[in-house]
């Protein structure tokens, strides 16, 4: 106990010294456990971009060229799938619903889907949740668009505005729908998805555009019946770029994908999207561990400069080790002494550090959801950041070993003839 | 009190001649007794070997009938911390704690000191106070830093660290060599007073000479070490 107490009012004494290396510890902590946190929560949103789908398919290419263009709008899909194939399979026994996409054209550089309204029913993020509407509804005509929560933020649109979609990608597409302006009708809630970045329109609108699709349009839309509406907001254009697939029961799933893989007339590639998010994040998991090895270096160099400060102190308190050997102190307890030293910096550092941790996330937490779409949890430490805390408590006792080990030979050697 | 017989002291095994070498020295419990020598005569390596930090190469050397040359160094280090107050020559005190609790610091590695100091007072802190008292540190410097103290006031609060519980020997390394002369023969008087009470024998080193005539017994090192030729 005597110990203890010796330990902090010694720390106390020399507070400055004794705070910048608690602090950079702290600060170490802090890095070491958001950029942890963001990893878990950034692993957990992006396998959350899209469930309760069964299947993706789309033209053959590769999986996660596909899962990539269909649900992130990341490159382009050259070919697509043909109409004819689209409605056969859509006819094959098990299939619980299918939702046409038809991606290529843009808005200011932001996504253009064509989709039905089955998206806003069967399309589900996170833990299967629907997607739900913010302000406004549904497309119900051809001139009508629904935008996700971040398009309606950054182009600053409210309902009602009318929009101008370009074909292609990119600011700079040369060739803009201006006879067909769309009006904003619905502007979905946040999913932290590429859903928040995409404008999305029926999807007979996109072949209306491109003047290829049956210009039938401004009927009557009172009607309730939304078998009807369907028909009418889908169109029968020649191709989609691709369409997602939900099963009455998962069982069919390999089944009708192996059917589609093998599907004679047109060269199609059918993905289940769970497994190919996890090939991808797969990819992406030297990122992560260049990361961890970064805020672990980070730590290493804080509990270094631990050291120093420890072991620079050192050789002026051998005073102080003769002083407390003379009063019967053996080797040991100054051994001791210096090591609890450690662990107080080491266990204050971690503390303050997981208070920066939680200030700082409660700061981000908005900045990260709105502008990378991770959603993070301000809960209590996982299992696996306590862990991390841990080894950086073991990290720091050990690294005070060396100052520890030092003050036992030092009181050996010098006895308590004080040299300075 | 202190009993040396044929006592000689090698740093290394492998030296040839020993660095200190005492036939003899007998000192009775309660003297004051007064050691000097020029710098370099083996009066801190004495010292070291009293305090249980060294131990004998060859001989006997017993403090209060225990034969230190036979203890561990863990028993040493215990033997010291029950029975000895050590004064360094300056800058005594932990600076991180208050002139109170570097004196209650003297008795915290001794259950026995510890036993003793309460024997005195209801607390350890009580029991420190009242020494701080005894040796002329007013109530208002006990709490206060030790950064403020004067170097004579710090020299009180060591020698109440070695007073405190009562340790039969106390061994005062040139303690009053930071100290101008007024300061000096009143220091010297209140160990002398402390250590009657506590019954304590003292064993002061100093190589000033002048301080001879205020002990009852004086020994020169030069006279009782053999000299290696």
């Amino acid at each position: 106990m005597i110990l203890i107490k010796l330990a902090y009012k010694s720390l106390l004494n020399r507070r400055g010294s004794a705070f910048l290396t608690l602090f950079t510890i702290a600060i170490s902590v802090m890095l070491l456990l958001s950029i942890e946190r963001v990893r878990v929560d950034a692993k957990s949103s992006f396998s959350n971009t899209i469930s309760g789908t069964d299947l993706i398919v789309g033209a053959r290419t590769g999986d996660i060229q596909l899962l990539l263009s269909s649900v992130f709008r990341i490159g382009h899909t050259n070919n697509g799938v043909s109409w004819q194939s689209y409605q056969y399979i859509k006819q094959q026994r098990g299939v619980a619903w299918t939702i046409p996409l038809s991606l290529g054209d843009s808005h200011k550089g932001h996504a253009v889907l064509g989709t039905n309204t089955d998206y806003f029913s069967h399309y589900k993020y996170g833990k299967k949740q629907t997607l739900a509407f913010s302000e406004g509804t549904a497309f119900s005509h051809l001139n009508e668009v629904v935008i996700g929560s971040e398009i309606a933020i950054s182009l600053g649109y409210a309902l009602g505005d009318e929009i101008i979609i370009s074909h292609g990608m990119g600011n700079t597409s040369f060739h803009h729908h201006d006879d067909n302006p769309f009006t904003v009708i619905g502007i979905l809630n946040a999913t932290g998805t590429p859903v928040d970045k995409t404008l999305h329109v029926p999807l007979a609108a996109i072949e209306l555009m491109h003047g290829v699709g049956h210009s039938e349009h401004e009927h009557e839309h009172e009607h309730e019946h939304e078998h009807e509406q369907h028909e009418n907001l889908t169109g029968e254009p020649k191709q989609i770029t691709a369409f997602l697939m939900g099963f009455d029961s998962p069982l069919y799933t390999l089944q009708v994908r192996r059917n589609i893989n093998q599907y004679k007339p047109e060269a199609l590639l059918a993905i289940m999207p769970g497994v190919t998010l996890r090939e991808l994040w797969e990819m992406l998991s030297i990122v992560e561990k260049i990361l961890l090895l970064f805020s672990s270096i980070v730590v290493l160099v804080s509990l270094l400069g631990m050291l120093t400060t420890l072991l620079a102190s050192l050789s002026q308190r051998r005073r102080e080790l003769a002083i407390l050997r003379s009063v019967g102190a053996r080797p040991w307890h100054l051994f001791s002494l210096i090591s609890i030293e450690s662990l107080l910096i080491t266990l204050l550092g971690c503390i303050l550090g997981c208070g920066l941790f939680y200030g700082l996330m409660s700061v981000a937490a908005g900045f990260l959801q709105s502008h990378a779409g991770i959603s993070i949890t301000i809960a209590m430490l996982s299992d696996y950041e306590l862990g991390l805390i841990s080894a950086i408590m073991a990290a720091g006792f050990i690294v005070g070993l060396i100052p520890a080990t030092r003050a036992y030979f030092y009181s050996l050697a010098d006895g308590m003839s004080i040299k300075i | 009190m202190i009993n040396i017989h044929r006592l000689s002291f090698k740093w290394h095994t492998q030296q040839t001649i020993p660095t200190l070498t005492i036939p003899s020295l007998v000192i009775e419990p309660g003297e004051h007794v007064f050691l000097h020598g020029p710098s370099g005569c083996g009066k801190s390596t004495l010292l070291s070997l009293l305090a249980g930090i060294n131990k004998p190469s060859s001989g006997s050397l017993c403090v209060l009938n225990t034969n230190l040359a036979h203890l561990s160094n863990r028993k040493r280090d215990a033997f010291r911390s029950d029975h000895i107050g050590y004064i360094f020559q300056n800058f005594n005190l932990l600076p991180y704690l208050s002139p109170l609790e570097n004196v209650m610091l003297g008795c915290q590695f001794s259950k026995s000191r510890q036993q003793k100091a309460l024997q005195q007072s209801s607390s350890l802190e009580q029991e420190a106070a009242r020494l701080l008292s005894a040796l002329g540190l007013t109530t208002e410097h006990h709490q206060q830093s030790v950064a403020n103290l004067s170097i004579g006031q710090q020299q009180r609060v060591a020698a109440a660290r070695a007073f405190i519980g009562s340790p039969e020997l106390i061994i005062a390394d040139e303690p009053t060599s930071a100290l101008d002369a007024n300061n000096r023969s009143a220091f010297i008087e209140l160990l002398f007073a402390q250590a009657n009470i506590a019954g304590s024998t003292l064993v002061f080193v100093s190589h000033d000479e002048s301080l001879q005539t205020l002990f009852n017994r004086s020994i020169s090192l030069m006279d009782i070490t053999e000299q290696a030729v």
